[in-house]
């Protein structure tokens, strides 16, 4: 397993680049509106149906959304691999690794599923 | 999991040396690293743990990532099911969570946008890479704006 | 004007045929004002104890022999000022590396891996002597001219937990060398290079904690250098794949 993640290993960088970039621009609004916020009663539009609809049905919405949900998946996968090396867990990196890469590229099939439905 | 150590044979040679070897010894600053004789604290501990947290910072990309499609998916089965969502959402474990995560988050931007500059090269072709102070700056202020604007639109107080 | 003061120098020792394991041992040293560690661990091999193994040459930073822990971060002791330190100060071999005695460090691994980047100009067809001087700029020299810097030292391998915990890992010296040469315009060899960075512990082992470029004394940035190499080496990748493999060197 490790054989095959080294393989793909420079798409994996590439997409844990982009993961970290976007997730670091996009998710603490998201975390912040969405998650505290709205529901606090603060930013009652962030919990509209119809509001938050309109903006994700959006063409530029599904585009962000997709975004979004997918790049930072690998950006996490990848993060949470090498921590588990840095307290060794060499030995068991291949399944590891394999389990993280593998919810990110379900996540990411979801994404794609989730925004075209919309 | 066990506690940072190095590996027996870290920096191991294909060509061993005549004589018998002691191990080799984990990095002083890593935690759960041997104490220091005299009580000093080396440097590395602060920096490494700080490694630490941006590594761990993975655990909220990917976490909120996946309530954020656990979201749209919501949206996508009618109002019902958003409705839902939204009263999860509730639950003051799930408003701490994503507060933490905010923080968490930011700091790990920051200090992405504060390394990132080292990573690029120098120049690409007649073109320089610009000096550290104007790239962290300027990718810092773009967080900020993009946070502010991304918070307005999806508060409805914009768009 | 500052006095002469005692401090106490607690170093590790370890010889092969009497210790089981490493152990420390005190020494009381009156150090000078303007003393380096170094000079305390000479004064300790001169006058106190004889048999305490450790390396050192140049005595001014630029022949790398002299890399130990002290107060548990990686430092040239020739170059550290005892005034930087308490009443007590504890001298290590480097970390990561195994301990062929005291102070001394076996290299070795370090060596293999130096080669295995291939640290020199590669060419995939040798200029001939009439063609005359390869020119190269100032501003090509700039590129590479940085990650050139390096005295081998080892101290970036004892500050890296990724050396700690992958046994393959080429370590950051020996990336940042064949970056070095990637860079460098009379090079032809980049795309061999960039099969061995790709290889298992290879530069994305590198998880970009850092610690190598803030222990390095010659401000190499070996971590500046791994990332960029991982950047160059995905477009080199993706072209790679799609451009048809020449013989020999590419």
């Amino acid at each position: 397993m490790r054989r095959m993640l080294l393989v793909l290993e420079p798409v994996i960088w590439l997409l844990f680049s982009a993961g970290m970039m976007v997730g670091g621009l996009l998710l603490p609004a998201w975390a912040l509106v969405m998650g505290v916020a709205g529901p606090l009663g603060i930013a009652p539009a962030a919990t509209s149906y119809d509001h938050v609809y309109a903006l994700a049905s959006h063409p530029l919405g599904r585009l962000v959304l997709l975004a979004a949900i997918a790049l930072p998946l690998w950006g996490g996968a990848h993060h949470l691999r090498h921590v588990w090396l840095d307290f060794g867990g060499l030995r068991s990196d291949g399944l590891v690794g394999t389990l993280c890469y593998g919810v990110a590229l379900l996540g990411s099939l979801a994404a794609i599923v989730a925004v075209a439905r919309l | 999991m066990s506690h940072a150590r190095p590996r027996v044979d870290a920096m191991k040679s294909a060509r061993p040396g005549p004589t018998r070897t002691a191990p080799p010894r984990p990095p002083d600053g890593f935690p759960g690293a041997r104490a220091s004789a005299v009580g000093a604290v080396p440097p590395g501990r602060e920096k490494l743990r700080s490694y630490l947290a941006f590594g761990f910072g993975g655990f909220f990309l990917m976490s909120v990532s996946l309530l954020v499609l656990r979201a749209v998916w919501a949206l996508g089965n009618g109002e019902a099911a958003w409705s839902r969502v939204q009263a999860s959402l509730q639950n003051p474990i799930y408003v701490i969570f994503h507060a933490l995560a905010f923080v968490w988050l930011s700091w790990f931007v920051l200090r992405l946008f504060r390394l990132f500059p080292a990573t690029q090269p120098r120049r690409i072709g007649p073109l320089r890479r610009p000096p550290d102070a104007v790239l962290v700056g300027g990718l810092s202020a773009a967080f900020v704006g993009v946070t502010l604007a991304l918070a307005a639109i999806l508060s409805g107080a914009l768009g | 004007m500052a006095e002469t003061q005692t401090k106490t120098i607690v170093v590790t020792r370890f010889d092969p045929d009497r210790d089981e394991a490493p152990r420390q041992q005190r020494y009381e040293v009156p150090v000078e004002p303007d003393w380096k560690i170094l000079d305390a661990l000479n004064y300790i091999k001169d006058e106190v104890d004889p048999t305490l193994s450790h390396r050192w040459s140049c005595r001014m930073a630029v022949c790398g022999s002299c890399g130990m822990n002290v107060n548990g971060e990686p430092k040239l002791t020739c170059k550290d000022p005892v005034t930087g330190y308490g009443d007590v100060i504890e001298v290590a071999p480097l970390a990561n590396f195994p301990v062929i005695r005291d102070l001394v460090t076996e290299m070795e691994g370090f060596m293999e891996r130096l080669q295995k980047v291939k640290p020199f100009i590669l060419r995939a067809k040798e200029l001939a002597v009439e063609a005359g001087p390869t020119r190269q700029s100032p501003a090509e020299l700039d590129d590479y001219r940085q990650f050139s810097m390096c005295i081998n030292c080892m101290l970036c391998y004892a500050a890296c937990p990724v050396v700690a915990n992958e046994p393959d890992f080429l370590g950051p010296a020996a990336i940042a060398l064949g970056h070095r040469y990637n860079l460098d315009t009379r090079d032809q060899g980049q795309g061999e290079r960039n099969e061995i960075f790709r290889d298992d512990g290879g530069i994305f082992s590198c998880s970009f904690a850092n610690e190598c470029s803030r222990v390095c004394p010659k401000h190499v940035d070996p971590a500046g250098a791994i990332q960029q190499a991982k950047l160059r080496n995905v477009i080199d990748w993706v072209t790679g794949l799609v451009r048809r493999r020449e013989e020999g060197v590419r």
